[in-house]
């Protein structure tokens, strides 16, 4: 045995979550706050699995009006047209132009629904205690809280056509209820990756090392 | 300790946290999402209307997701999907309708496709030139709702709100009419023809018009409809008849009512009654003739110029017309003559009487004894006779009228027979060509020889006395030529100041430069342009109606 990933938790130590300082704690119930920056002191994301689910869930049932109900209203002074995203995606997809329809699929699309997939994993995985594959998984959680910004992508586009396209009597377009939906699974992957405790990930793979040490 | 052992070999019991099981707050937000998601998935489901599918022969202008079904403009849904039908012959357009109007999808409700129609009535669906088409929408009256329906041709005309009567028209032929063709009342346009169809039996024309209200309470159980179509011409023993309507019935047909005078007054007609077309206004406001005797007629002379419908007068005053025209053998003198059969109206001679005078006429007229010993006494006593005449030199027509010709010979009337014979008179036409006939006969017998010779000798006798003649006018070119010479030059003054004047007034008036024929051609010219260019309007405008909105590029 050459090196032996030992925890803060283990050692009794806390690190703090604002500056990273690694401090001794006042008392093991009550951690105190961080001399240096002054945050309050937490061995683990308080409740942080059952917000990350919280979050999920709620981003999960977000999702699908997200994609049934139209994100764009477009109204000509005969016509007027209701586009979801899928819809979109078909509609750039026929025209000819299926690099974008590929970008709107994989940003608005397989991006929201690949992070909601990805924490359930990672939520199932620590809760299960498993063992194997920390890094990766760690990797896996990096991608999640990264891409998360891009993927307001479409609502960015939603807006800046909104602003943009209001010529009165001619043509409109108008935000649809899609959009909010789709923002709110966008906000709530985003803070559900920011309460899930990467740490927790090698929590389970250090106990089973101690274990077996 | 009280008994002061020591158990620190006792293993040491591990603190374990206590894992805290209570719920978080923070399930509230997917709660909250999941009432939304939910509140909106229910509004969704209690929102959705009927979907319905219409048979159109072709789905022109029609897409999925793009075209609406609009009723009074309003949309009331959209196109799903557009299918060919069974057998590849129809279209199947699949619809969502509303919930607000799924009351709407009723039996008798009509679906049409809008768009741009330009006809001889007007414009319309200019708008879908630039909104695409779309289905339009009538409701209907039925109670029983349905789901499939089939699409119509046109759009009907009579929206069902439109307050007014339909009637149902029975013609021989549709003539030049079609829907939307203007039905008018005193030169009104109240109605229109919105459908036509052949009668099962294919014996006459059913044509269903739409009398706006108010005018429907003109179109009583009497009203006569007749085809007031284009320009009415005919030549008649009576001269040459011109009719027309309004512009748009002389291009596009129409038909006209009236309820004649002599109609009773009777309450509006029920909503889709019969009325007969008849073919012109004449045909329709005839007095049906109640009291019609039939008579026949020899003529010994050519029938040629009289027709069937030739007008019958009596003292020049319309009272019949002729029935039939054929040949008869006379059984006594073997003879073949002409067989005239004409119809009289009593009424209508009655009618003609001062107003002193009618109660006593329809009396006479009315009763069968009293009328036969009247129109007796003026055949028997007074010459009453029938005579063939010509109505019109120039196209032949004949007619027979009945004048008293007292030099005629004596002739009775049988009354038992079904259609009394009345006597006749020779017409005075054939006696005036029989005359000319004599008198090319007598120019042919002339001796054209021996006037020949005696030109000859007369000639020679002339030639003498004309140089006596030229003597005569020497002499007298000495004595009287200087006074002559005098009245001539006064002659010729009078004339140029009249030529002078002639002059003026042509060139005011009628000289090819004078201003005032210079203006009328120029009139002329300016509308025979305007009428060109409108034409080549019309022309552009068949082809790109969208030019109306677009203009002319």
């Amino acid at each position: 045995m050459t090196t032996r990933a030992l925890s803060a938790a283990q050692a009794g130590l806390v690190a703090c979550e604002t500056c990273k300082l690694l401090l001794r704690p006042v008392h093991p119930d009550h951690l105190g706050h961080c001399p240096r920056c002054g945050a309050e002191l937490e061995v683990r994301r308080a409740h942080s699995i059952q917000y990350t689910w919280a979050l999920i869930v709620a981003a999960a049932i977000c999702y699908i009006p997200a994609n049934m109900l139209p994100v764009m209203i477009t109204n000509t002074f005969a016509s007027s047209e209701a586009d979801t995203i899928i819809g979109g995606v078909v509609f750039l997809f026929t025209s000819g132009s299926w690099p974008l329809a590929l970008i709107v699929l994989v940003a608005s699309v397989m991006v929201p629904l690949g992070k909601l997939l990805a924490l359930g994993y990672l939520l199932i995985s620590v809760q299960r205690g498993m063992p194997g594959g920390c890094r990766e998984r760690t990797r896996l959680y990096r991608m999640v809280e990264f891409i998360g910004r891009w993927s307001m992508l479409d609502v960015f586009v939603d807006t800046f056509t909104v602003a943009l396209v209001q010529l009165q009597p001619l043509m409109s377009v108008v935000p649809g209820p899609g959009v909010l939906f789709f923002a709110a699974v966008v906000v709530l992957t985003m803070l559900a990756a920011e309460a899930f405790d990467p740490r927790l990930i090698w929590d389970s793979a250090t106990n089973l090392e101690s274990q077996n040490a | 300790m009280p008994d002061g052992s020591d158990h620190s070999d006792l293993p040491q019991a591990t603190a374990v946290a206590k894992k805290r099981t209570r719920i978080s707050i923070v399930w509230i937000i997917p709660l909250l999402a999941a009432v939304v998601a939910v509140g909106i998935a229910v509004q969704r489901l209690l929102s959705e209307g009927p979907t319905i599918s219409i048979v159109f022969k072709n789905a022109q202008g029609i897409e999925a997701g793009k075209t609406f079904v609009k009723y009074k403009d309003v949309n009331i849904g959209q196109v799903t999907s557009v299918q060919l039908a069974e057998e590849y012959t129809k279209v199947t357009v699949t619809a969502k309708i509303a919930k607000s109007a799924a009351g709407l999808m009723v039996e008798d409700a009509a679906f049409w496709v809008v768009e741009p129609r330009v006809t001889l009535s007007g414009v319309s669906g200019l708008g879908t030139l630039l909104s695409g088409n779309y289905i339009g929408f009538e409701a209907g009256k039925s109670d029983s709702k349905q789901s499939s329906f089939t699409g119509q041709d046109v759009p009907p005309i009579i929206t069902g709100d439109q307050p007014g009567r339909q009637f149902v028209l029975k013609a021989d032929n549709l003539g030049s009419l079609g829907i939307g063709s203007p039905v008018s009342y005193r030169r009104l346009p109240v109605g229109q023809v919105v459908a036509y169809q052949l009668a099962s039996d294919g014996q006459t024309v059913d044509i269903k018009v739409f009398v706006n209200a108010p005018y429907d309470q003109y179109v009583n159980p009497g009203t006569r409809f007749w085809n007031a179509s284009g320009i009415d011409v005919s030549v008649g023993a009576e001269g040459v008849n011109l009719r027309t309507q309004s512009m748009i019935a002389l291009i596009a047909g129409g038909l006209a009512f009236e309820t004649p005078p002599f109609a009773p007054q009777a309450e509006p007609a029920a909503a889709n009654a019969v009325f007969p077309v008849y073919g012109d206004r004449v045909a329709a406001m005839k007095q049906p003739d109640v009291l019609a005797k039939r008579y026949v007629l020899y003529f010994g002379e050519s029938l040629r110029g009289l027709s069937v419908g030739a007008p019958v007068t009596l003292l020049g005053l319309p009272g019949g017309e002729v029935t039939h025209i054929g040949l008869e053998i006379d059984p006594a003198t073997k003879r073949l003559r002409g067989r005239v059969e004409l119809v009289a109206f009593p009424e209508r001679l009655v009618q003609q009487l001062s107003a002193g005078q009618t109660a006593l006429g329809e009396a006479v007229a009315r009763n069968t004894g009293r009328r036969q010993a009247f129109f007796e006494q003026m055949v028997e006593e007074q010459g009453m006779r029938a005579q063939m005449q010509s109505g019109n030199l120039l196209t032949g027509q004949r007619y027979v009228a009945f004048d008293y010709h007292p030099g005629a010979p004596k002739a009775r009337i049988d009354w038992r027979q079904d259609k009394p014979v009345l006597p006749t008179v020779p017409s005075t036409l054939p006696d005036f060509e029989s005359k000319i006939g004599s008198i090319l006969a007598k120019l042919d017998k002339l001796p054209y020889e021996a006037i020949g010779t005696d030109t000859r000798k007369a000639l020679v006798t002339l030639n003498q006395t004309l140089k006596d003649a030229d003597k005569a006018v020497q002499r007298f070119d000495a004595d009287v030529t200087p006074e002559l010479k005098k009245a001539l030059d006064e002659f010729r003054r009078a004339t140029v100041s009249a030529d002078k004047m002639i002059k003026s007034t042509d060139a005011t008036l009628l000289g090819p430069d004078a201003p005032g024929q210079q203006g009328l051609r120029d009139a002329m010219r300016e509308v025979a342009r305007a009428a060109r260019s409108l034409r080549v309007l019309t022309d552009y405008l068949d082809r790109h109606p969208e030019a109306l909105l677009r203009g002319r590029n």
